[in-house]
């Protein structure tokens, strides 16, 4: 009797319970080996005889740097994911905003569309690409793959811009604006951009993650001629693992800092993480 | 008005090309006449397999996914310290982004030949993992896309178990209900919608991933997004027609997905009110 008492007693404090420490340790360990793994093995001067490393060298990292196609490799990464953003912010912004004020109705239509692109597989929608573009102008440029890459990544600007249109009040804004005399233009320029700055940058830097990392669209529709740097990061897993993992480690670098900028950036204004299936 | 750009870009980027490969999966080519001849080529032993093979490391990891994901997530959510709490969100937020090459590549690193866990099985269990096991096949690929279901799968269930009020829970023991008895018939049917949506969700997340399986088993192991990356790239000599085929069906099948996600979640939505 006395026993039951002091069990439900410990239970409405909610103590730590074994099974729980047991399987969160279980998750932080298989989520974290692989990523420390990779930094160590781009470290390691030898590590395949022995459980720890048998010396440590920035030896990899050098010859990462030097491979013939580590910049331009970076730099078509960079124009790729920076193009991609500028498309998407001219593209997306207007749209959100015209649906807010002006067709508050097709706003499900827009959430349908914005959907859509991850119920069609990365192959499958450059396979559709290259079948209808090949031979025309527009066939296997680097165009046709930021259009591609728009559509892949759009919903990753949709929605924390949508949310943070959804927060404030377009329409008494617009309305405000108009009667003081400014076009709907400099209303969205001056109003509504300024408003919604923080699910602006949000989208950016979740485009930015997405399109840098970006490999099966960029293999497939342009392949060797439009090195990025995912696709010489996969031509050296099967030259030379360890500068392999020194691009890893770069690589996965790069997305954390703009990650942790999301997250800070979505501390202050609204959270915005990502939830939704992402090409992997 | 302020439509027109958005749609003509979804146009000439997303719709026209699904339409005309959606057609051009009927077409024969040479006589430029409706068939039926591309699909009838999918009975081919390589593609079904190719099929088989996809649908089966989808389910399992989504299963995989679903269970255990669950679990932790009610681990996490029943943690006291919020700040631990966030923490382990964030983690989950990053890793389930951790993918593609660099997360193949790190499972090599682990479980290759020459691996740090190979190696530590060997050295201190006399255990040999190869050729028993290999990261470069289908059991390696489970481990893989595991990696990135387990924490998209804590994300999508943790919203749910905050809507399991604790007065509820109350209510139901002051009720007499045990604890078997609250999630049988509270519990667990409020979770269903959430756990079908996470289910549906992991299953296409799975089904359309490339990068992560070129990189690991690439020829090995035949999965439906691999052969349609073979056909684009005519490193094999295939017809296109059935990569089309190949991409309708897969189309049916992610379409198939998003519907039952769509549903799920509009449940979920109703639950959380």
């Amino acid at each position: 009797m006395t026993n039951r008492r002091t069990s439900t007693f410990k239970k409405a404090r909610t103590h730590l319970q074994l099974w729980q420490v047991v399987l969160i340790a279980l998750f932080i360990f298989y989520m974290l080996l692989p990523i420390f793994s990779t930094y160590i093995f781009s470290i390691a001067t030898r590590w395949d005889r022995t459980i720890l490393p048998e010396g440590i060298t920035s030896e990899f990292y050098q010859e990462a740097t030097k491979a013939s196609y580590f910049s331009s490799s970076l730099r078509n990464s960079l124009i790729l994911s920076l193009s991609t953003i500028l498309v998407s912010l001219v593209i997306i912004i207007p749209t959100v905003y015209w649906v807010n004020v002006r067709l508050p109705q097709a706003k499900s239509i827009l959430d349908i569309l914005m959907i859509l692109p991850f119920g069609i597989p990365t192959v499958v929608l450059a396979l559709a690409l290259v079948q209808v573009y090949n031979g025309t102008p527009l066939g296997r440029t680097p165009q046709l793959l930021i259009g591609a890459v728009f559509i892949y990544s759009m919903p990753f600007m949709y929605r924390p811009v949508s949310n943070a249109m959804r927060s404030i009040d377009a329409l008494t804004l617009t309305e405000a604006g108009q009667s003081l005399g400014a076009s709907t233009l400099q209303v969205m320029i001056q109003v509504i951009i300024p408003n919604i700055f923080s699910g602006i940058i949000s989208g950016s830097l979740l485009v930015f993650a997405t399109v840098f990392a970006e490999f099966t669209l960029t293999k497939l529709i342009l392949g060797a001629r439009f090195k990025t740097f995912p696709l010489l990061l996969v031509e050296y897993t099967r030259i030379n693992g360890n500068i392999a993992a020194a691009f890893s480690v770069i690589s996965f670098t790069i997305a954390w800092l703009i990650s942790l900028l999301i997250l800070w950036i979505g501390k202050k204004g609204q959270g915005s993480s990502t939830q939704a299936p992402t090409a992997h | 008005m302020g439509f027109v750009p958005f749609l003509a870009v979804c146009l000439t980027f997303e719709f026209v090309p699904i339409f005309f490969l959606i057609r051009g999966s009927f077409l024969d080519k040479a006589t430029q006449s409706y068939t039926l001849a591309h699909y009838q080529a999918l009975a081919r032993t390589v593609y079904v397999n190719s099929f088989i093979n996809s649908i089966k490391i989808s389910s399992l990891t989504a299963i995989i996914g679903v269970v255990l994901g669950t679990l932790i997530g009610y681990a996490i959510f029943r943690l006291p310290k919020e700040g631990f709490k966030n923490a382990l969100i964030s983690l989950s937020d990053v890793t389930t982004n951790f993918a593609g090459a660099p997360l193949a590549f790190a499972f090599i690193i682990i479980l290759g030949i020459n691996g740090v866990i190979t190696q530590f099985l060997l050295k201190y269990f006399n255990y040999e993992l190869y050729p028993a096991f290999s990261i470069y096949s289908f059991s390696g690929l489970v481990l893989a896309y595991t990696y990135f279901q387990l924490p998209l799968m804590v994300l999508t269930i943790i919203p749910a178990f905050v809507g399991i009020k604790k007065e509820w829970q109350e209510s139901a023991e002051s009720l007499g209900a045990n604890k078997i008895q609250f999630w049988w018939h509270i519990g667990i049917p409020v979770l269903t919608p959430s756990l079908l949506a996470g289910l549906t969700l992991l299953f296409a997340n799975a089904y359309g991933a490339y990068a992560t399986a070129y990189t690991l088993v690439e020829s090995q192991l035949s999965l439906v997004t691999l052969q349609i990356g073979f056909m684009i790239a005519g490193e094999v000599r295939h017809d296109p027609g059935v990569g089309m085929a190949m991409s309708v069906l897969s189309l049916i099948i992610m379409g198939l997905s998003i519907v039952v996600y769509q549903i799920a979640t509009t449940r979920v939505r109703r639950w959380a009110k």
